[in-house]
């Protein structure tokens, strides 16, 4: 005893300084805060969900006319997935006729509703009320948004049940009628993904991807409603030159109700049985629509894996979609390419903040001729400069060596302002130019940027001037500023070529539709997006402002661009991670994200990105 | 041995001596607990449940016992209990002030960001009503058209403002009629309105205009885990002074996680103290312990005769104090023990030598006095009677030497039991026609009762026909004349036979005291025999011997009676006697009382206190060595004698020069030093031969 105890005495100094020493490691580690340590990810949480919610309520008993439109009408701003309360305020045979899904009116400060005097009889068991309101777009069956104008009326008729006494909606509106904010609220714009019919996969250049945006009810299964509009085809608007590669019929399986990625941020998308023969390549086609239709949704989807006939076709990656088709907003462009103050064309990089201007190679960097405007080719080969005065069309490589040779067109407008506009190049390497010519106005396309210019056909209807012209990415789509009686519009048109064995190809741009209906002048504009514009415009009585439009002529979400004043060009990448940039008072300028307007240099013009 | 020792045991048995032999002797407390219990299963509750409580109970007795045996334990269990409680009690304080801490808080910055925001949605109101106002007077009458879109704006924009911080929800008072429409609940950030808001803050609000405030738990859409909140709300116009409810959902999420990480803190800063304190105390308490259960260790190695342990003695503290002290005092202890034994030894031996040595002289005494014995009829007559009273006390001076001789063969443990089965009927016929000439001088008749069957026992016949015959021949002594029963009884395994006078018995407190050595009971009683006094003695040695008892009752004026115990085979145990102590017909059996005397006399007193050691006690203790064996090493506090004289020696000077032995009876009885009292007691009559 006596012993052990000597012994634990011993021991317990050594044991006590051990304990010492931990505690003072453990303290001096969690006393303070860590200012080093390893390395890890950081997990993504989820977007903070703040949108508001309208929680229709069906029907009290005994409620008023009155209460029954007006219950009626929020219900159609609620989320019901079917808009089962909606219905609960109609009777039965109107519940059963009313096709909500079939159009959408957009009015601008919601329906208003006016008790129609000439019906308006309390006790006989009729009423009837009518709605009114600005229009402001509609959205038809297809999800394809349309703007819209004019007064909105439409005749709501209300009857008084026999058994039940209450009263019901017997004639519903069209539809559904929302207000914008609403609209806005409840509706989300999606680009669906199609094929540019006149290119064929596998070819050089690849085939380009053409963005169908459609609006779908945000809160409703969106990713499920995507897919199934994405399956079912093209609007028909785009109809005509783009193709879709789910064959025709193609639609999800019958039992499908919602489809949601796994975990690992794979989707799979059960195809009925008209999918179930077709070949890899396809369907890895298929594939990389739906993930570029699907690439910015949340969750996200990373993999698409396509099953059809109780086994998988194929599955493919968002790295491999890359490969099946060229998108615009997938290619980044090398260089941002201006005119300076020696009317050479010159470049800097586009990504970094460099300043330093660099001339290009080749002749149009050599200075032998004084440029106006410039447009360099998407594959940044070729490019094409305007003369000081806009008289003459240039077209130089981008090689060094070599010289510049003669235009290969001459406009003979009176004025400058009257003369060629800027170029564009499109996918193929073909370059549009308008002629601005009073007495022969022209849209025209040089085939590779050479040989003799050929006249596009241009819609009948089409009255005034094209003052510029931008070829969209994909090659089907143009954005044409049209002037006419001091305003000027943005149209989007479609561009349609029907190739003649042995003679020239016909082409032709159809389908114009205003992008701007809110604009009274458009004074510049770009792409900025597979279905985007940004565009120098001015409202009526208001002052020049830039922003973000539609292809279809909504307003994005996206918010507009910082204001900046004077804006003469502007220039923007469809990779929306390049700087916008403008031409202005100020020089020409460029918009980071995330910062202010910054200088690049004072005195430079026509800044342009490849295309 | 002492007569105290040796009433002990009889006494220690005596409780017991009414109990019928045969009798099954029930275990431990428990047992006899858990037998009433079973038997009374019906009054008290059902044997199931009584034997699902045992079933509960078995595995927990090695833990009670461990609990009332450890010390230990016992510290440290009551530590972690009490620590336990002031740790719960402080948790319990901290998170409540911490918890009400960060609700304060809260609550105040609810409370005017929900104000703020009531106050712009009644401006907003108010400027969508003077907006909608100038259209109304062009169009005709109100126009409610635009209050959806606008309420849902509204709300667009008031949740903005706080994304995660708080949800915006508003509802329609419950008293909406009229033109203003069903307008449905709004809410942002996926809150399910109506199951968020409580009905009774519902009600509240739908009765005054001001603002009320209430707890409530969140309850979101898709799937999202709900949770406490906050949720103020109030009474607002929309732009057509319609009533509608505005609420603002303020989540305590944050709240949430401080008050569990104060909690966890806690729990584990508790649970780290109530280890910590529990293991000091053990630490401690082992300090501690572990000296005192070494003490204790040696005390009982001690107690069960081994002097010479001791503790080992480190240090200089308390405990160290305590061992030294210990240590001393076995040291003394042993040290004083040696001395007393040597001293007995010392004294047994001196008696034992000078029985043997008076031997000799004594037969040459003996050969002369024969000689004048024989020839006194030449003598004078004074001489004739002195040559007499020369050979009778020369009768009892041998009886004495020979009973000392006897007793001293017994303290040495020299005694020998050789033991044969016989019939003890025939030892009592001995027995009882060797005493008939006494009796019938004293006019008394014995009767010999229970000798119709043969009673079979393995004994010393020798021995146990000594302890017969003084039983008898005391009995016939003592019992002036009337009849003396002898009683034969077997049961079990043990056999018994009780004498029964019906003299002047024994005094209180005599029944223990008749078998000391040399005790003498009232000197004036008629002696017709002179005993020794060790006759008793020496038969209690016998009983002992045997294993067996010998005991005895009495009662003032209600005679006495002695009863021996033997176990039917040697060696056997016994467990009880088939004849009872008391005798049926005493005057308590009786309902007989003398006066003064109380119910239940003092005899019966004087064997109860041997109770209160109990029948346990060896089982219980068993380093205590068994009284035979120890019996050899003369117990200094067992020495014969020790137990006080009562009977008051009477004045009688007279009968010393009666005793012409007196002188030697002195001399041998000065073996015990222990004895004070005057050797002319020893003259007198014993209760003996």
């Amino acid at each position: 005893m006596g012993a052990d105890r000597e012994g634990g005495a011993r021991r317990r100094p050594v044991r006590a300084v051990a304990y010492a020493a931990c505690g003072a490691v453990l303290l001096t580690g969690c006393a303070s805060m860590p200012d080093s340590g390893d390395l890890r990810g950081v997990e993504s949480t989820p977007r903070q969900d703040t949108q508001v919610r309208v929680f229709a309520m069906p029907p009290r008993e005994g409620a008023q006319q009155s209460e029954i439109v007006q219950g009626f009408l929020e219900a159609l701003t609620s989320d019901d997935p079917d808009y089962e309360t909606a219905r609960k305020y109609l009777t039965a045979e109107a519940s059963r006729n009313w096709q909500p899904e079939r159009s959408t009116t957009v009015l601008a400060d919601g329906p208003s509703m006016r008790v129609d005097v000439a019906a308006g009889v309390d006790d006989s068991g009729d009423f009837s009320y009518t709605l009114t309101g600005a229009k402001v777009a509609t959205v038809d069956a297809q999800g394809a948004y349309s703007p819209a104008e004019g007064n909105y009326a439409e005749s709501l008729h209300l009857t008084r049940d026999k058994k039940s006494e209450q009263w019901r909606i017997d004639v519903p509106p069209r539809g559904v009628v929302v207000g914008r904010s609403d609209f806005q609220r409840n509706y989300m714009s999606v680009d669906k993904y199609y094929f540019a019919s006149n290119t064929v996969a596998g070819t050089s250049p690849a085939t380009a991807a053409v963005a169908d945006p459609v609006y779908v009810r945000r809160s409703v299964d969106p990713m499920t409603h995507m897919v199934r509009s994405l399956v079912s085809g093209p609007t028909s608007w785009l109809r005509h030159v783009a193709r879709s590669s789910f064959p025709t019929g193609t639609a999800l399986k019958k039992d499908v109700s919602a489809l949601t990625p796994d975990d690992q941020n794979r989707l799979t998308v059960p195809l009925n049985d008209k999918a179930a023969r077709i070949s890899a390549a396809k369907c890895n086609e298929m594939a990389a629509q739906l993930l570029f239709t699907l690439q910015n949704f949340s969750p996200a989807v990373d993999e698409v894996d396509l099953q059809a006939g109780g086994r998988q076709l194929c599955s493919l990656t968002e790295v491999g979609a890359e490969g099946v088709a060229r998108r615009g907003s997938a290619e980044p462009a090398e260089y941002l390419y201006f005119v300076d103050s020696e009317h050479r064309l010159v470049r800097i990089a586009a990504a970094t903040g460099d300043r330093a201007p660099d001339p290009v190679p080749g002749p149009l960097g050599e200075g032998n001729t004084d440029l106006q405007s410039v447009a360099v080719s998407r594959d940044e080969d070729m490019a094409a400069g305007v003369g000081i005065d806009g008289k003459a069309l240039y077209v130089g490589s981008l090689a060094s060596g070599g010289s510049l040779g003669d235009p290969v067109l001459r406009s003979v407008g009176k004025t400058a302002q009257e003369r060629l506009s800027t170029p564009s190049w499109d996918a193929q390497g073909d370059l549009w130019v308008a002629d601005r010519d009073p007495e022969n106005p022209r849209l025209l396309v040089l085939e590779k940027g050479a040989g003799e210019p050929l006249e596009v056909k241009t819609p009948a209807g089409l009255d005034g001037r094209i003052k510029s012209v931008r070829v969209a990415a994909d090659g089907v789509r143009i954005a044409l500023v049209v002037e006419q009686d001091d305003k000027s519009a943005l149209l989007i048109g479609r561009i349609e070529r029907e190739g003649k064995a042995g003679g020239r190809p016909t082409v032709s741009v159809l389908a114009l539709r205003s992008a701007t209906p809110v604009l009274e002048e458009v004074s510049a504009m770009s792409w900025a997006g597979d279905s985007r514009l940004v565009v120098v415009g001015r409202e009526q009585g208001g002052v020049q402002t830039i922003r973000y439009v539609q292809v279809d002529g909504s307003t994005p979400e996206a918010p507009a661009p910082a204001a900046l004043t004077g804006v003469k060009e502007i220039a923007a990448a469809e990779d929306d991670r390049m700087p916008l940039v403008a031409y202005s008072e100020d020089g020409i300028v460029r918009l980071p994200a995330g910062t202010q307007w910054k200088k690049v240099v004072t005195d430079g013009t026509a800044p342009v990105y490849p295309g | 041995m002492s007569g105290d020792s040796a009433a002990s045991v009889p006494g220690r048995y005596g409780t017991r001596a009414g109990r019928p032999v045969g009798r099954k002797t029930a275990g431990s407390r428990w047992g006899r607990f858990l037998e009433g219990g079973l038997l009374q299963g019906g009054v008290q509750g059902s044997p199931v449940l009584r034997l699902f409580m045992r079933w509960v109970r078995r595995p927990l007795l090695p833990v009670m016992r461990l609990w009332r045996r450890n010390i230990q334990l016992k510290v440290v269990v009551t530590t972690l209990l009490m620590s336990l409680g002031v740790v719960l009690l402080l948790g319990f304080v901290v998170i409540g002030q911490v918890r009400n801490g960060l609700l304060d808080a809260k609550v105040k910055a609810s409370q005017s960001q929900a104000t703020g925001g009531f106050a712009v949605a009644k401006q907003r109101a108010d400027e969508a009503a003077s907006g909608t106002g100038e259209d109304a007077t062009s169009a005709d009458g109100r126009s409610p058209q635009n209050v959806i879109e606008w309420m849902s704006n509204l709300v667009t924009s008031l949740s903005s403002g706080g994304q995660g911080a708080f949800d915006v929800v508003t509802l329609p008072t419950s008293d909406t009629g009229g033109d203003t429409g069903g307008r449905g609940p709004r809410a942002s950030g996926r809150v399910d309105p109506t199951a968020s808001v409580p009905e009774n803050l519902r009600d509240r609000v739908d009765e005054s205009t001001t603002a009320a405030q209430s707890y409530t738990r969140i309850v979101y859409y898709a799937g999202k885990e709900s949770q406490p909140a906050l949720v103020i709300g109030k009474q607002v116009n929309d732009p057509n002074r319609d009533p509608y409810q505005l609420y603002y959902l303020f989540p305590l999420t944050q709240e949430e996680k401080s008050l569990s990480l104060v909690k966890g803190t806690l729990a584990t800063a508790g649970l780290f103290v109530v280890v910590l304190l529990g293991a000091i105390a053990w630490l401690v308490v082992r300090q501690v312990v572990t000296p005192v259960r070494m003490a204790a260790g040696i005390a009982e190695r001690l107690s069960a005769g081994r002097l010479q342990e001791r503790m080992k003695v480190t240090g200089e503290d308390d405990i160290a104090r305590l061992g030294e002290a210990f240590n001393k005092m076995a040291q003394n202890l042993q040290l004083k023990i040696q001395q007393l034994e040597d001293l007995s030894r010392m004294q047994r031996r001196f008696v034992s030598d000078v029985s043997h040595e008076l031997r000799t002289p004594l037969t040459t005494v003996r050969m002369a006095a024969d000689v004048i014995h024989d020839a006194r009829v030449d003598f004078d007559p004074v001489t004739a009677r002195s040559a007499e009273l020369l050979a009778d006390q020369l009768d009892r001076f041998e009886t004495l030497l020979a009973d000392l001789l006897e007793i001293s063969r017994f303290d040495a443990g020299a005694a020998a039991l050789e033991a044969e089965p016989i019939d003890l009927r025939e030892v009592v016929r001995r027995v009882v026609s060797g005493a008939e000439p006494l009796a019938e001088r004293k006019g008394t008749q014995i009767r010999v009762v229970g000798d119709q069957q043969p009673i079979v026992a393995e004994v010393d016949a020798r021995r146990v026909e000594r302890v017969l015959r003084n039983l008898v021949v005391n009995a016939v002594e003592h019992g002036e004349g009337r009849d003396v029963v002898v009683k034969l009884a077997a049961a079990g395994g043990a056999v018994a036979v009780a004498v029964r006078d019906y003299g002047v018995g024994l005094k209180p407190g005599e029944a223990t005291r008749v078998f000391s050595r040399f005790w003498r009971a009232d000197p004036a009683r008629a002696r017709t025999t002179g005993g020794t006094g060790l006759g008793l003695s020496i038969a209690l040695e016998d009983a002992r011997l045997h294993g067996g008892w010998l005991q005895a009752w009495g009662e003032p004026g209600g005679g006495s009676q002695f009863r021996l115990t033997l176990p039917r085979t040697a060696d056997e145990p016994l467990r009880g006697s088939p004849i009872p102590l008391e005798p049926k017909d005493s005057r308590r059996n009786r309902g007989l009382n003398d006066a003064g005397l109380t119910r239940g006399g003092g005899e019966r007193a004087a064997t109860v206190p041997a109770q209160a050691t109990g029948d346990q006690m060896p089982s219980r203790d068993p380093i205590v060595p068994r009284p035979a064996a120890v019996a050899p090493t003369a117990d200094p506090t067992a020495l014969p004698g020790n137990g006080a004289r009562v009977v008051p020696r009477p004045a009688s000077g007279a009968r010393r020069q009666d005793d012409p032995s007196a002188a030697d009876e002195d001399a041998g009885r000065s073996e015990d030093s222990s004895r004070q009292e005057d050797s002319s007691r020893q003259g007198e009559a014993s209760r003996g031969r």
